[in-house]
């Protein structure tokens, strides 16, 4: 059976670099055929916000790369319900990339992943 | 899985906590162990002691502490470790 | 014994965590574990550059990574994405950037993201230092 690596996004994008660069790792993971989650917590919540806008501050814009963590095969992205409920969120504000999950689930996962990375 | 989560940000202790199971195990670190001068001790919380010590807080801890020595047979023990940053 | 492998994020500079490594590093070969690699990310890569200059009375993580490593023949390597990206280079890559100077020191290599990869399928355990 394929290993297995959590990576968990805590942390609200652009005021840090750790949204992309932890991306990557997930990205690269899959390549090697590991099995992958992505789960976004906390104020990781807000790398998922559809209307990003970087890029007036000359900042790359990040978040089109999680449209792509399906194409790397990356099926389970999961974004916690209460933080974003916590945080007056809701999915129609949300890129289509992920489902919306309960923490007790998101625990599951961090729980029975082999690995689990944060940046 | 049993999991040694390794905490060294004392403003993500709610949310590493809410993580973990009752089968998991918490090692504070770095500057996570001022925690330990400030929370209740549990059976599955550990501090680690080099950093009391650099701190000067030795003495104050009621937690269970763990020497580097420990911190390495921790992750052992566990089947895996989470740097909760 | 085990494997082990370190993932390092931890700035230098400005935080604890590239001690804490050392330390845990340290420890574990003494205990007579073995240590397959330690892969530098993040910020972790800016302790790859032989440049670093700390004041005399202060300890050079990049020389004390350096002497553990050739000591213990184990792995150093930056990932090459971002360790660029902070002007950690060496020879091969400064000339295929048309960068003037390279920095990296020669205990270190830089990498692709696969070596974190095979590290962890490849230790028995990995360990975060952020």
């Amino acid at each position: 059976m394929s290993q297995s690596l959590a990576v968990i996004f805590n942390k609200a994008p652009y005021g840090t670099q750790s949204g992309r660069e932890l991306l990557d790792i997930a990205l690269m993971a899959a390549a090697f055929d590991m099995n992958i989650s992505a789960l976004f917590i906390d104020d990781g919540v807000y790398q998922l916000l559809e209307n990003q806008q970087p890029d007036i501050l000359n900042m790359k814009n990040h978040s089109p790369t999680f449209k792509a963590l399906e194409l790397y095969g990356i099926e389970t992205v999961l974004i916690n319900q209460e933080d974003l409920s916590q945080r007056g969120l809701s999915a129609d504000q949300l890129l289509n990339v992920a489902d919306i999950s309960p923490s007790s689930n998101i625990n599951q996962i961090i729980s029975r992943s082999d690995f689990v990375f944060m940046l | 899985m049993k999991t040694l989560y390794i905490l060294n940000n004392p403003q993500h202790f709610k949310q590493c906590a809410s993580a973990m199971t009752e089968e998991d195990t918490l090692l504070l670190i770095e500057n996570a162990v001022l925690l330990a001068d400030q929370l209740e001790p549990r059976s599955n919380y550990f501090v680690l002691e080099e950093d009391l010590i650099a701190r000067g807080l030795s003495n104050n801890a009621e937690w269970q502490t763990k020497d580097y020595q420990g911190f390495v047979q921790l992750t052992l023990d566990c089947d895996k470790s989470v740097s909760w940053l | 014994m085990a494997i082990f492998s370190l993932l390092v994020t931890a700035n230098p500079h400005s935080s604890q965590g590239q001690f804490s490594a050392i330390q845990f590093a340290k420890t574990l070969l003494n205990q007579g574990h073995e240590l397959k690699r330690v892969f530098f990310y993040a910020d972790g890569v800016l302790v790859a550059s032989r440049i670093n200059c700390p004041p005399s009375d202060e300890y050079n993580l990049t020389k004390t990574w350096a002497k553990l490593a050739i000591q213990h023949d184990f792995e150093l390597t930056a990932c090459v994405t971002v360790a660029m990206k902070r002007g950690i280079t060496n020879a091969t890559e400064a000339e295929r950037n048309a960068l003037t100077g390279d920095n990296l020191d020669p205990a270190f290599e830089i990498s692709g993201l696969g070596q974190l990869t095979e590290a962890m399928l490849e230790s028995d355990r990995l360990v975060t230092f952020g």
